[in-house]
């Protein structure tokens, strides 16, 4: 087994360099590495064996994450929000051996006691973030989690990034890990709570975040942190469209933004700043693409990333060629490739597949819309029928918006696009990976 | 009920831009009454969102009426 990648990389670091902050407390790369060798003293059991790190706060998760990797054979990451049965569940399907859980309390449980190899890394196992079902794992190790992260300390050093994610998620362990590897500080919140990370973000000179693009119309009706002169603004886990891209970038002049394509299955893939929303299509089918890209006769994108993460989940979905089929639908357009939703979450009103995305990005475009979500609802009639639900600007008046989205969808969508239940709320519903909530 | 649908039917055709035939009857079909399938869909759901229930959902043997007289027989029948 390759001995502590991740504890490797901090020891290099200058002890003193500031690595994480909260509101009240400062860590060092020294202070994390000892918390880290003495977690790793408390629990050589563990070594070479499958761990579960369960629900730990951010700060234990990653001391466990500097322990623990080169040290266990697998690291199974359990997000905080992830309900008892599905962990149990998850933790014997990744066969682990122990798990920790808060206050560093080793509980041994009855795995399948699987041989470590010597020589590998270690496995770092995410369970995806899927809206329906159970969540599948997905193996990846700290090399295909890290393959397109910043590397550069003295650039990296300028950022504070604040974490508005779940630390144990793709999305979150990847700012995680771009933090720690990159030489910037992480900025953390002491609960997972967006008036929380608010405070954080204010509280701790945060100017990297990276966020959903349903968490990024929040923060900007939630206006509280309107006034940070953020460097990097970053998107990811869901489409992003134009409308978003220029009210951050109205709000947040000085930023560069980022969207990213990623996911748990596929790690990260490619990176667009220019500003406009999909990315371009001369990266379809060239090796100059950041990453080799494919749309099948399905006009699904087909993703082959240099690493690919493995597991029987990801083998049955790979092409001959090893593309692995992300199941987004994506739709090429002058000379841009956009996104219209998960090949899954596409509503089907009477045969005709309809992307709730494509439908929320329609709504949002009227004003006084702050945002939009839209869904399958099923019908006896018709399969489903697409309803939206609205979060409108309180200073309007309701009907008229109303009215205006109606007249707005009749002349920009064809009839079983146009969402037949409108509902007005409060706020729209996210998922615990702060994606939008899809079930009619 | 009958008010009830007939209004909610109006509401529908203002939405989808559809118009409704004049004098619509226990007799009058419902694919012609002025609003197509998807119409009617939409229909079943706006009846949901007024009425509380959807009595195409609590069928256990789907039933397509026909007419007008037929949609609203339905309607009273899972009312209670």
């Amino acid at each position: 087994m390759k001995m502590g990648a991740l504890d490797s990389i901090l020891r290099a670091r200058n002890p003193d360099l500031v690595c994480v902050t909260s509101l009240c407390n400062v860590w060092t790369a020294h202070d994390l590495c000892c918390k880290a060798e003495e977690l790793r003293n408390s629990c050589s059991v563990v070594k070479g064996k499958r761990i579960a790190l369960y629900c730990l706060s951010s700060l234990e998760l990653i001391t466990a994450l500097i322990a623990f990797d080169g040290y266990a054979s697998a690291m199974l990451l359990l997000p905080m929000q992830e309900d008892s049965n599905t962990g149990a569940n998850l933790m014997a399907v990744a066969d682990c051996d122990y798990a920790l859980h808060s206050n560093a309390v080793l509980k041994s449980l009855s795995g399948n006691q699987l041989p470590s190899k010597a020589d590998e890394p270690s496995q770092w196992l995410l369970a995806t973030s899927g809206t329906t079902g159970t969540p599948k794992l997905i193996t990846h190790n700290l090399a295909s989690l890290t393959r397109t992260l910043k590397r550069n300390t003295e650039r990296g050093s300028e950022f504070v990034w604040g974490l508005m994610y779940e630390p144990a998620r793709f999305a979150g362990l990847q700012v995680v890990l771009q933090a720690l590897v990159g030489g910037s500080v992480l900025n953390i919140s002491s609960k997972y709570e967006f008036d929380e990370q608010i405070k954080a973000v204010l509280g701790g000179g945060v100017n990297a975040l990276s966020a959903t693009p349903s968490l990024w119309r929040k923060i900007l009706m939630d206006g509280r942190i309107k006034d940070l002169k953020f460097r990097q603004i970053t998107l990811g886990g869901e489409i992003v469209d134009q409308k978003l891209i220029n009210a951050l970038r109205s709000t947040y002049p000085s930023a560069r933004i980022t969207h990213i394509y990623a996911s748990t299955e596929a790690g990260a893939g490619f990176s667009v700043q220019d500003g406009l929303a999909g990315f371009p299509s001369e990266w379809i089918g060239t090796l100059d693409a950041p990453v080799q890209l494919q749309i099948d006769s399905n006009n699904h994108l087909l993703i082959k990333p240099s690493i690919m993460p493995r597991g029987d989940e990801i083998h049955c979905r790979l092409s001959a060629e090893g593309y692995l089929d992300t199941q987004d639908i994506v739709t090429v357009s002058k000379g841009r490739v956009t996104f219209l939703g998960r090949a899954s979450g596409v509503i089907n009103v009477g045969g005709n597949k309809v992307s709730p995305e494509e439908i929320e990005v329609v709504i949002r475009e009227v004003k006084g819309v702050t945002d939009a979500g839209v869904f399958g609802k099923s019908s006896g009639i018709l399969g489903q029928i697409v309803c939206a639900e609205l979060v409108i600007d309180k200073s309007e008046n309701a009907d008229s918006i109303l009215q205006a989205v109606r007249s707005h969808c009749l002349s920009e969508l064809v009839p079983w696009k146009r969402p037949a239940i409108f509902r007005i709320v409060e706020a729209l519903e996210e998922t615990s990976a702060g994606k939008r909530r899809r079930i009619g | 009920m009958k008010n009830k649908i007939l209004s909610a039917m109006s509401v529908v055709a203002t939405n989808t831009s559809s118009n409704l035939i004049q004098n619509i009857n226990d007799n009058t079909i419902l694919l012609e009454s002025g609003l197509d399938s998807l119409g009617f869909a939409i229909l079943v759901a706006q009846l949901e969102e007024d009425l509380g229930y959807d009595p195409f959902s609590m069928m256990a043997e789907p039933v397509y009426p026909r007419t007008f007289g037929e949609l609203v027989e339905i309607y009273e029948r899972f009312s209670a």
